[in-house]
């Protein structure tokens, strides 16, 4: 039946936006601590965001890659 | 005739990039993060490479809907012509009125109505139809705007900064959305390009095993995939700045973090349900995400009559695509004076819709006033409010105090406009505001 289909449709839509969703905004949150004032370690933070945003990319890849045929076989 | 029908698909193919340039490149425009003329080159590029990745779906298109085959009855070239005759004249129109509506829907319709009308009722397979169809049209928007919701909260959530001593908000940098809303939108394109390029690639597939040129079962060939994906790419370079208006601005008011989360939830959806084989209208999950990311903002609020009619677009594509389809049908099946009538009537409306068109144009240059600019004023307008209640409050206070009681009954603002030169300062400062307002509601109402 085309019901489990849909959960699965949906259920991967919803696992693969969160994913890149929080991931991003992780690193926007970051960004922005490593920006305030009175921060100990503003170097740390910033690459803690980059690292979010590489992850975040990676994950789209990821995703890219499982889709595209060619690399899937 | 197998010629026309070929030219035909890739006109098809060409306002369907034009028709859908706004499912990707809408919101990147509307918040600004990506310049309208570079937005749609990206988009037209990404089109281009994602024709060429997939040819998945071109296998299955229109597969299960019309019974082919043996059992079935044989699709013939003078069927896809009419079907796509209704597809494109049902495209064009909801350009012209700028609804988002789903240009797979259109030619679904439209081969459906063709067929009816062509062949007859039994040659639909109904069941298909439900599930290939009808359903996806039900559960794409809803999957999509109800993960935009939940991913626009999220993204809102973990970015909200508050000091915990004071409680007043820390800079929360969600400028850097716009940054990724660059890739997310791009992304969108791609698996646009992937899914609704293979709808023509399909046809024309169709086509030519219909005619017997090509072996039944195999693949779209190789000058079948590029002209596909130069057609579309073209059409999405085009753009179609009326849609890309009503998704950007008509829906809700995009802002980066909703623009980045809706962005996502229409690429997963479109790229997990093609992939996973089912055939879902891009333009339906990217309304539906611009919806739910809309309601996941608090503060924003949804247009929903805007919503209805672009409701109200997509109950009406399938019929109205199948009824010019059927028409088409009618009038091909007389023979060739029929199939001359049937392309110049149709290249005839197309024509007119294109130079009525014109009476109103919509260009990159003013389908969206950017987000940056819309606050501006807004702020200045807010600011000027401020500023001009507070001496309205204060002359009245002095009039009320010298005259009698003029300024109780008839309200600040005449009592100010009623007095001479010690408020001309005031009036001024009136003066900016409303036009401030106009220049608001004016952008509201795009």
């Amino acid at each position: 039946m085309k019901w489990l289909e849909l959960l699965t449709v949906a259920g991967a839509t919803l696992a693969a936006a969160v994913t890149v969703v929080v991931l991003y905004s992780l690193g926007v949150r970051l960004t922005a601590i490593a920006g305030d004032v009175r921060q100990a370690s503003p170097g740390m933070k910033r690459s803690l965001a980059f690292l979010c945003f590489g992850l975040c990319g990676l994950a789209v890849l990821f995703g890219l890659y499982l889709i595209i045929p060619y690399f899937s076989g | 005739m197998v010629a026309l029908v070929i030219g035909l698909a890739l006109f098809f193919d060409f306002t369907n990039g034009f028709h859908d340039t706004a499912n990707a490149m809408a919101t990147p425009i509307a918040t600004g993060a990506i310049k309208p003329k570079t937005a749609v080159t990206l988009a037209a590029i990404l089109n281009l490479v994602g024709a060429f990745l997939s040819t998945e779906v071109a296998k299955t298109v229109s597969g299960g809907i019309i019974r082919e085959g043996s059992d079935g009855v044989q699709i013939t070239p003078e069927i896809i012509f009419a079907g796509l005759m209704g597809a494109i004249l049902w495209n064009m129109v909801t350009w012209l009125k700028g609804l988002p509506s789903s240009s797979s829907h259109a030619l679904f319709g439209g081969l459906i109505g063709a067929a009816i009308a062509g062949i007859g009722f039994n040659s639909i397979n109904l069941e298909g139809l439900l599930q290939k169809v009808i359903l996806p049209a039900i559960f794409a928007p809803l999957i999509a705007g109800i993960v935009a919701y939940i991913c626009t909260r999220l993204a809102y959530a973990l970015t909200s900064r508050h000091d915990p001593e004071t409680g007043s908000k820390l800079t929360q940098k969600r400028g850097g959305f716009r940054t990724g809303q660059i890739f997310t939108s791009s992304l969108v394109a791609l698996a646009h390009g992937t899914n609704d390029a293979q709808k023509t690639m399909g046809i024309i597939t169709l086509v030519l095993i219909a005619a017997g040129t090509q072996a039944p079962g195999s693949g779209p060939q190789f000058w079948v995939i590029a002209a596909c994906a130069l057609a579309i790419a073209i059409g999405t370079y085009a753009g179609g700045w009326r849609i890309i208006r009503t998704m950007g601005a008509g829906l809700t008011e995009v802002k980066p973090a909703q623009g980045f989360a809706a962005e996502t939830s229409t690429a997963s959806a479109i790229l997990a349900s093609s992939h996973l084989g089912f055939a879902l209208s891009t333009t339906q999950v990217a309304s539906g995400s611009v919806i739910g990311s809309g309601m996941g903002r608090r503060g924003t609020s949804v247009r929903w009559n805007m919503v209805g009619k672009i409701a109200l677009g997509w109950l009406f594509t399938l019929p109205a695509a199948g009824l010019v389809g059927a028409l088409t049908a009618l009038l091909v099946k007389t023979g060739v004076v029929g199939v001359l009538i049937a392309a110049i009537a149709g290249t005839a409306a197309v024509l007119f819709m294109f130079f009525y068109s014109r009476k109103s144009a919509v260009g990159h240059h003013n389908a969206i006033e950017v987000e940056e600019a819309g606050q501006a004023v807004r702020f200045a307008k807010k600011k000027a409010m401020a500023r001009a209640r507070a001496k309205a409050k204060a002359h009245a206070r002095t009039s009320a105090e010298a005259n009698t009681s003029a300024g109780a009954t008839t309200g600040a603002n005449t009592s100010a406009a009623a007095d001479t030169r010690a408020d001309a300062n005031t009036n001024a400062e009136a003066n900016s505001d409303t036009e401030a307002e106009a220049v608001t509601t004016k952008d509201a109402q795009r």
